[in-house]
């Protein structure tokens, strides 16, 4: 794995664990608001209904003080006609039963009315009877003398639903009430048996009297989970991270581009040293052979006699190198300011510009002993260029040949040049020589600025070349290898029209760079 | 270019790639009667000189092949004795250091003055006509020494040490007469006229025998 592959995978680790612990912390948070709201609905519950089964005993208690005037009378039928607003008041009380003092309760229910009855005069408070919780139903029995009382609660109407907090049907907490095993439910609330959080409270009901269990239930599913907030933040923390891993790219990105701004201040300035170097060298050949030959020719000229013949020869060559020397700086000119060559192009023959080049180099083509080809197709159509820049072109590329021609014997050397019609109409002229040719790695870096195979080469030559074809709309290309040495060719765009002058320019002499 | 030198002057050699620099340099050389041999390929200047010759060599530091301060190291390994003057473009203080640590008797800038280069050129020639005369003293009195017989080689140790004929005689136990008579035989193969000439030219190689 790679290092950036390790540091993008730890960067993502990173944020699924700050979104993870976010997203948890805010389902945490949910869960703890809907727990506080189930306890607090809890409490209310518990404190209404204990509220409600406290009236039971208030109004046992009252009743237990109407004892009946009159002993003996009748018990169902003066209950009956006593107590028959009880219920009118209390909806949650069905029926008011009484034992006289005589009495007994009615059959049906005499065995458990008695019980609780016994049980309440031990207590000496009211006690449950016939519990039926399921019906939402039970007795309560409150011992007295002479007579005894016993209320018939419905649990359903005892809930108080003007003051309840919740919904009773679609509030997700079940409330009941329990008591030996039975069971009145309040409100149904949702399934509990789901997957996810659950609530209880179990609390007994403030009337000792009626120890009904009121439990709250309830389970937070995870659907109840706030699951776009959670959604969000991961998204928000997404969203963040790409944009600090933006900015952070931004900035090395910045930083980079810093770097190589100043290496390529550096590179510039080691470039201008190079031409500096490069130029020095150039202008200190002929400046030396330039005050050699003036000193000399001073020295002959005071000699008694003067030696005026080697003295003029002298004289002669120093002209000779102070036109190089010049030819120099132009040349240095030259490459630092691209001259619009495109708009002093005109109409020449290219067979006359090439025959001037070779003119000049003749007495090179002699000394070393290459023997020249040249073939020009007939008919050629003028070409559209700048004379001293085609002648400049052509001049660096013969002396490339010459010079790349050095390492092989005198007897193979041969410079090729063919001027011929291109299928795209342009003509195009090709120098080729029998040197040894120039290797694969070089091949491509060979129009590179400073790049040379040649000990002590600038690099500039081809460079030059280039730039001043491409200057006037011709290009210049190295031949693909074949057969031995190596063959450039430039081609030129051509012109209807005829060329101005049979001569043109006056030949300037061009030395090629090294 | 050789109108004003003799055969017998002294020769320089003139190395550069350059065509013109050399023209020129060996015309102002040749001004002063100094003969000049121009080459411009290192190499085959190298391989190819008069090593005998009396003069100096002038190499230029910038040169396709191989480069002046490497030619210079060559030269002397390989026991040229002629001075070397090194010319340069653009000389670095660094490369004047290297080129008199590898043994360069001159370091000039181009373009070189005339007065310069030739009284450079002539101080080289100087010393290296010296240089060859005390070479070939030296020589000579080597192969004169070697005539010697092995008692006239003791005889001669103790003259050196300054003994006179009666104490050398008591130390080689020889008679006088016989001490002097090596004594006539030193000075005749020595080919020395006076006691001061014997002792200046032979001490050295006293002290070196065995």
């Amino acid at each position: 794995m790679t290092k950036a592959w390790r540091h993008r995978l730890a960067g993502l680790l990173l944020w699924a664990l700050v979104a993870a612990a976010g997203a948890g912390w805010l389902a945490h948070a949910r869960v703890e608001q809907l727990r506080a709201a189930f306890d607090t609905d809890a409490r209310i519950v518990h404190r209404l209904l204990s509220q409600r089964v406290v009236q039971h005993d208030a109004v046992m208690a009252t009743l237990a003080l109407l004892q009946p005037p009159v002993p003996g009378a009748v018990a169902d039928t003066a209950a009956a006609s006593t107590l028959p607003r009880l219920p009118s008041v209390y909806p949650q009380i069905l029926a008011v039963l009484q034992r006289p003092a005589a009495g007994a309760w009615p059959a049906a229910q005499k065995a458990a009315l008695d019980a609780a009855e016994a049980a309440s005069r031990r207590s000496g408070r009211a006690e449950m009877a016939l519990a039926d919780l399921g019906a939402g139903r039970y007795h309560l029995v409150l011992a007295g003398t002479p007579a005894s009382y016993a209320l018939q609660i419905d649990l359903a109407a005892t809930v108080p639903l003007d003051e309840w907090p919740m919904n009773p049907v679609t509030s997700p907490v079940r409330v009941a009430l329990e008591r030996a095993g039975q069971s009145f439910v309040v409100q149904p609330g949702r399934r509990l048996d789901r997957m996810g959080w659950h609530f209880s409270v179990h609390k007994l009901l403030a009337s000792p009297s009626q120890p009904l269990d009121v439990v709250a239930e309830r389970t937070v599913t995870p659907a109840e989970l706030p699951w776009w907030a959670m959604l969000g933040w991961c998204v928000l923390t997404a969203a963040l991270w790409a944009g600090a891993l933006a900015w952070w790219r931004q900035r090395v990105a910045r930083q980079r581009a810093e770097e190589l701004l100043r290496l390529g201040q550096v590179a510039r300035l080691n470039t201008l040293g190079e031409l500096a170097a490069g130029m020095a060298h150039e202008l200190n050949q002929p400046l030396t052979a330039l005050l050699a030959s003036t000193q000399a020719a001073k020295r002959l000229l005071g000699e008694s006699p003067p030696d005026l013949d080697t003295a003029f020869d002298a004289m002669g060559r120093a002209v000779e190198q102070a036109r190089r020397a010049s030819a120099v700086v132009g040349r240095l000119r030259r490459l630092v300011e691209r001259p619009d060559l495109a708009g002093q192009a005109h109409p020449l023959a290219l067979p006359a510009a090439v025959q001037d080049v070779l003119h000049l180099v003749e007495p090179e083509l002699q000394q070393r002993g290459v023997a020249l080809v040249l073939e020009a197709e007939p008919d050629l159509p003028a070409v559209l260029a700048e004379p001293v820049a085609l002648q400049q072109i052509v001049h660096n590329l013969v002396m490339n040949a010459l010079q790349a021609m050095e390492q092989v014997p005198a007897a193979e050397r041969r410079l090729e040049l063919h001027l011929a019609r291109q299928d795209t109409g342009q003509v195009a002229l090709t120098v080729r020589d029998h040197g040894p040719g120039i290797p694969a790695e070089a091949r491509e870096r060979l129009f590179e600025p400073f790049y040379t195979t040649r000990e002590g080469g600038l690099g500039l030559g081809l460079t030059l070349c280039e730039s001043l074809a491409q200057a006037m709309g011709a290009q210049l290309w190295l031949a693909p290898a074949a057969g031995r040495g190596a063959a450039f060719v430039l081609v030129l765009p051509v012109t209807a029209q005829a060329p101005a002058a049979a001569h043109p320019a006056a030949p300037l002499h061009t030395p090629v760079l090294p | 270019m050789t109108d004003h030198a003799t055969p017998l002057s002294p020769l320089i050699h003139l190395v550069d790639d350059d065509a013109a620099v050399r023209e020129g340099l060996a015309l102002l050389i040749g001004t002063v009667g100094l003969r000049v041999q121009a080459w411009a390929d290192p190499l085959a200047f190298a391989a190819g000189f008069d090593r005998a010759s009396i003069g100096a060599i002038v190499l230029d530091v910038r040169m396709p092949g191989t480069s002046g301060l490497a030619l210079l190291e060559h030269l002397l390994k390989q026991g040229v004795d002629q001075p070397v003057i090194m010319l340069t473009g653009h000389g670095t203080v660094d490369m004047c250091r290297r080129a008199f640590k590898a043994g360069a008797a001159e370091f000039l800038e181009k373009p070189v003055d005339d007065e310069v280069l030739l009284e450079a050129l002539q101080n080289a020639v100087r010393q290296h006509v010296r240089s060859r005369e005390r070479h070939q003293a030296d020589q000579q009195a080597r192969e004169r020494h070697a005539q010697l017989s092995a008692r006239e080689r003791e005889v001669l140790g103790l003259i050196v040490e300054g003994l006179t004929n009666k104490e050398i005689g008591r130390a080689l136990e020889l008679s006088p007469r016989t001490v002097e008579t090596h004594r006539a035989n030193l000075f005749a193969k020595l080919g020395a006229e006076s006691l001061a000439q014997l002792i200046r030219r032979y001490a050295a190689l006293v002290d070196g025998a065995p």
